[in-house]
């Protein structure tokens, strides 16, 4: 218990984080032996990917405070996707698909970034409107339909496994949190972050250029948000306009079990990934055992509320 | 400070934004009908009308929400869940009179539940009704077994189509709940509180105002409108769908925008909340009949938000125009 009680920060998140996944896994693994083959890993991993981009961008923009969150996630990798696909439709030459879907998702998030600093709307009440604007449009444009028509060699990458590790895993998700994970402790950007998320006037007065790292943050969240779309096309091989239905929620979810404060300035991407992995088990864990997935964005939803009551009760028990 | 300043003094003296609300509205009404022939007509107008009631009723208690700075994302689902309670006792043959009681208690239920995590568990609205909302969802799933409520007996229909001295009996409780609300926000010790509390919740609590009281006051209130809400709602449809409430926060956020209820606290519009409504209803029937698919209303109601924040924001930083000279 003494121990337990000098872990602190980051170390104690990720200490919590493996002992609840160990507990699911050995859960599942009682409830249903034959739940976790090579084949679920790969399937954990890939569904892994999607969540790891948009919540590594969540993250950060809790991190830097001034109540940021952006909950226009998921309509912006639906969105980005959708543009991808479409642009490939009006001619657009297929090697530029990859960028085209990641600059889509910029754009969209620099315009989340421009609603919250140029024109200091709330963050919560601009990105949901965004939300509704993005998810409306790429279901609106479709008409619901799927796009098909992702080139081969994209298929190639998005459904390769390199020994039992999805390649988009591999060459995508990691490099992004190890670079965000690096700029956060080791650069002065990251102190920035911290700064700005822990008292913004403070960051101000010393002179830290707060809109312009806040505004990049935003165009950030909807960068990852492009490439989590983009993997969504070379997973699934076709555009779908609700791909990124619930993932505010999981974002959301994933960044506050990962140990990021809501309020900013405290916690670390690690975590975060950590989150990721521990809701895709259960999410997928949830799913081999043939339980209906109307459970899952209730589970999801629940787990949001209690880590935020438990982030406030030991914050009391601490003081 | 502007905390006492408040606009009007009736219960229905206009201010700037709610005129042009009002003309806002006419002038929908007029493009719609030269648009489409189908518009103009009594039936479209009882359309109309008869869509509102539900979204009139919660738009008064997120009102009072957005002015204390709080918000409820999970509203609508509550609706959805108040209906189900609605359409069981009804289901099971109960008496319409305590299908009457049901709606508004599991409404204040849920109003509870959401104040004990936002209140007490001090949480951020946005994210605490967020997390609720999955919850929520996945309980109408549940609840419902993957199946429609439908054919429900009409003893609630009939009861509440009745007319008194010639007003439907819908237009007689909203206009009840109007009033009650409006004494509460403008002639009572709480409505003074709650816009305090939207200005700053740090100088209201400095200044002794029972901050947690309050708030958790203003959750329960707006749930035990959506609770009445979802009365009505049964009343006219007679069955539950899975997709009860979709979005009716987002209707609701959006039309208390519209009215001039500002998230930054301290400004409050119920007069507004009503106007800003029925535009939006006259926009997304207007719409839908000039031929739009349905798809694209959550879009345009995004935009609606986005836009009436933007303009406002940048109009505040001009210098003070002759407009907001006469309101200052």
């Amino acid at each position: 218990m003494r121990t337990l009680r000098n872990l602190q920060g980051p170390a104690l998140t990720l200490a919590l984080l493996c002992a609840l996944w160990l507990i699911v896994i050995v859960g599942l693994l009682a409830l249903k032996p034959s739940v976790f083959n090579l084949g679920t890993v790969t399937t954990i991993l890939q569904f892994s990917t999607i969540l790891a981009l948009v919540g590594l961008g969540q993250g950060l923009v809790i991190l830097a405070g001034g109540t940021g969150i952006d909950l226009s996630v998921g309509g912006a990798v639906s969105l980005s996707a959708i543009i991808a696909m479409l642009s490939l439709k009006l001619g657009l030459p297929p090697v530029l698909l990859p960028a085209v879907c990641i600059l889509a998702g910029a754009a969209l998030g620099a315009l989340n970034g421009l609603l919250v600093n140029g024109l200091a709307l709330l963050p919560f009440i601009a990105t949901l409107g965004t939300f509704f604007v993005y998810s409306g449009v790429a279901l609106a444009i479709t008409g619901g339909a799927a796009q098909s028509g992702v080139p081969g060699w994209l298929l190639v990458w998005g459904r390769g496994v390199v020994a039992g590790i999805p390649v988009p895993f591999l060459t995508l998700a990691i490099p992004c949190f190890a670079l965000a994970g690096l700029t956060l402790m080791a650069t002065a950007w990251g102190r920035w972050i911290y700064a700005m998320g822990f008292n913004e006037r403070s960051a101000r007065l010393v002179g830290i250029p707060v809109d312009r790292v806040r505004f990049i943050l935003y165009a950030l969240s909807g960068s990852l948000a492009g490439a989590a779309g983009l993997v969504s096309l070379a997973w699934l091989g076709s555009g779908r306009p609700n791909i990124g239905q619930n993932l505010e929620l999981e974002s959301l979810t994933a960044a506050m079990l990962g140990g990021i404060a809501i309020t900013g300035g405290r916690g670390g991407v690690g975590g975060v990934f950590a989150a990721v992995l521990l809701l895709v088990t259960l999410k997928t864990g949830l799913l081999q055992l043939n339980i209906n997935t109307v459970w899952q964005v209730g589970i999801v939803g629940a787990l949001l509320v209690f880590v935020l009551l438990a982030d406030r009760l030991s914050q009391r028990w601490r003081s | 400070m502007n905390v006492v300043r408040q606009s009007g003094t009736g219960v229905f003296s206009m201010n700037g934004r709610e005129w042009s609300l009002l003309v806002a509205c006419l002038l929908a009404i007029v493009i719609f009908s030269v648009a489409s022939p189908h518009y103009a007509t009594p039936g479209n107008a009882v359309t109309v009308l008869r869509n509102s009631v539900e979204l009139l009723l919660i738009g008064l208690g997120m009102t009072l929400l957005l002015a204390m700075g709080g918000i409820d994302v999970s509203i609508g689902i509550v609706m959805g869940l108040a209906a189900i309670a609605i359409g069981r006792i009804l289901g099971a043959d109960g008496s319409p009179f305590v299908a009457l009681v049901a709606g508004p208690l599991v409404g204040a239920l849920l109003g509870c539940v959401t104040a004990a995590v936002v209140v007490l568990g001090r949480v951020p609205a946005i994210v605490g009704t967020l997390g609720l909302l999955g919850v929520y969802r996945t309980a109408v799933f549940v609840l419902l077994g993957g199946q429609w409520l439908s054919g429900l007996p009409s003893s609630l229909t009939d009861l509440l189509a009745a007319t008194v001295l010639g007003i439907p009996v819908p237009a007689l409780v909203i206009a009840v709940a109007y009033l009650i609300v409006w004494l509460a926000l403008r002639r009572t010790p709480y409505g003074l509180h709650l816009l305090a509390i939207g200005n700053s919740e740090e100088k209201a609590r400095l200044s002794g105002i029972p901050v947690i009281k309050v708030r958790f006051l203003t959750f329960v209130i707006s749930g035990v409108l959506t609770g009445i809400a979802a009365t009505f709602y049964v009343a006219t449809y007679r069955n539950v769908e899975m997709s009860i409430g979709s979005t009716s926060a987002l209707d609701a956020i959006a039309a208390v925008i519209l009215g001039g209820t500002s998230i930054l606290g301290g400004r409050c519009s119920l007069l507004g909340t009503v106007l800003g409504v029925l535009l939006l209803r006259i926009l997304q029937n207007g719409l839908l009949l000039i031929g739009v698919p349905s798809l694209w209303q959550p879009v345009v109601t995004g935009v609606l938000i986005i836009g009436v924040l933007g303009f406002e924001a940048v109009s505040n930083r001009l210098p003070l125009t002759r407009f907001q000279r006469a309101r200052a």
